[in-house]
């Protein structure tokens, strides 16, 4: 009965030939460096989660902002918990996708026909880091405060277009309520959204070419 | 994927079932303290502190007074000032009835019209009589009540 049904929603979806298309593909035989870039993936969909959770409560207001937080930290069941695992899977996450690109490197993986690859990894690197300097700003305490502070100055110092960039990314001249709310928005749509697309593609691509063996070391 | 004629698990359904193991853990872990932090706003009763409504002596005979008075109400990360209101009746001077003036049905707020007698809900026509009960309309029941209590004439409420 049950695989009656199971059988005639495949018909109609084909999720089967997805599934083997997936997880059953032929791989050389690799190592646990090959986890990396799946470590990545977890990360990315455990702050996806955090995330919306966290999104329940907090408001990018400078008024509030900072009490909300403290609200989800110390009132709220399992908040701590659901916020450190935020806290602490945003450091992760950097460092696993550095780590991930590492192993591309050393092993020569980016290499034809995964130019393409690679490429779309870097952008999610890049992705990954805008989502550490968006959201590091928003529990608007003094540390948040002030590394924004820093970290648009940062921006300011490019020749030419510096304190255009700068404006841009505070919304004027000084971080205020316009700046958080910018910050905000970014980290929850335009962050998340660029990087489901880009990891679509990275994985499609992935699968679509395969993956490299460990490099031998040939004896000359 | 097992082999025929023979019991023993094999290496691919042992991993299915380490795998779908593993994905269990991780899911509860994240899974249960997840719908604890959703609904735990849900479960917190307000606090049942008495509420200073005000002096007695403005309460009429046979008249439902409306007292309102502002309380501090703590609502997640805003502590915010609520109006309080409700109706108060006596028929002696001496004991006192607290009203709530939220309608039953659907919440609205109900007024007393002195001139017809009776509480009326803005909403759906709901009416009621001076001591809160139901004359027409479609509350299920009559006006709650709240617990008081008078002390050198100040009239306390407490809210449940």
């Amino acid at each position: 009965m049950f695989l009656n049904l199971v059988n005639w929603l495949d018909d109609r979806f084909g999720w089967r030939a997805v599934w083997e298309a997936i997880f059953l593909r032929k791989i050389p035989h690799v190592n646990w460096l090959y986890t990396l870039g799946s470590a990545t993936l977890f990360l990315a969909i455990l702050q996806g989660i955090t995330g919306i959770l966290l999104t329940l409560y907090y408001v990018p207001t400078p008024d509030h902002a900072y009490d909300s937080v403290v609200y989800i930290s110390t009132q709220l069941p399992a908040g701590w918990f659901i916020r450190g695992l935020h806290h602490w899977g945003a450091s992760a996450m950097v460092v696993v996708t550095v780590a991930h690109l590492l192993r591309v490197f050393f092993y020569g993986a980016y290499k034809y026909p995964r130019e393409a690859t690679w490429i779309t990894g870097v952008f999610l690197l890049l992705i990954v880091i805008g989502f550490g300097f968006t959201g590091y700003l928003l529990p608007w305490d003094q540390k948040a405060f002030w590394a924004t502070t820093v970290g648009t100055r940062i921006a300011g110092v490019a020749p030419v277009v510096g304190d255009w960039l700068l404006r841009i990314a505070r919304g004027g001249d000084e971080l205020s309520a316009v700046t958080l709310a910018r910050f905000f928005g970014t980290h929850i749509w335009v962050l998340p959204a660029s990087l489901a697309t880009l990891i679509l593609v990275h994985l499609y691509l992935v699968i679509r070419i395969g993956i490299t063996a460990v490099p031998l070391r040939k004896e000359e | 994927m097992s082999t025929p004629n023979n019991n023993q698990m094999g290496r691919r359904d042992f991993m299915k079932v380490i795998i779908a193991g593993i994905s269990g853990v991780i899911g509860a872990a994240i899974g249960l303290p997840a719908i604890a932090y959703v609904v735990g706003p849900a479960l917190q009763k307000g606090t049942d502190e008495w509420i200073r409504l005000g002096s007695v002596n403005k309460v009429e005979v046979n008249i439902p007074t409306l007292f309102k008075t502002v309380i501090q109400k703590q609502t997640g990360w805003i502590n915010a000032e609520e109006e309080f209101s409700a109706y108060v009746l006596t028929e002696n001077g001496q004991d006192f009835t607290v009203m709530s003036n939220i309608c039953t049905h659907l919440g609205c707020r109900v007024r007393w019209i002195a001139e017809k007698e009776g509480f009326f809900c803005p909403c759906h026509n709901g009416v009621f009589s001076k001591d809160g009960s139901v004359v027409s309309g479609p509350p299920p029941r009559s006006l709650d009540r709240f617990e008081s209590k008078v002390e050198d004439g100040v009239l306390f409420v407490k809210r449940g």
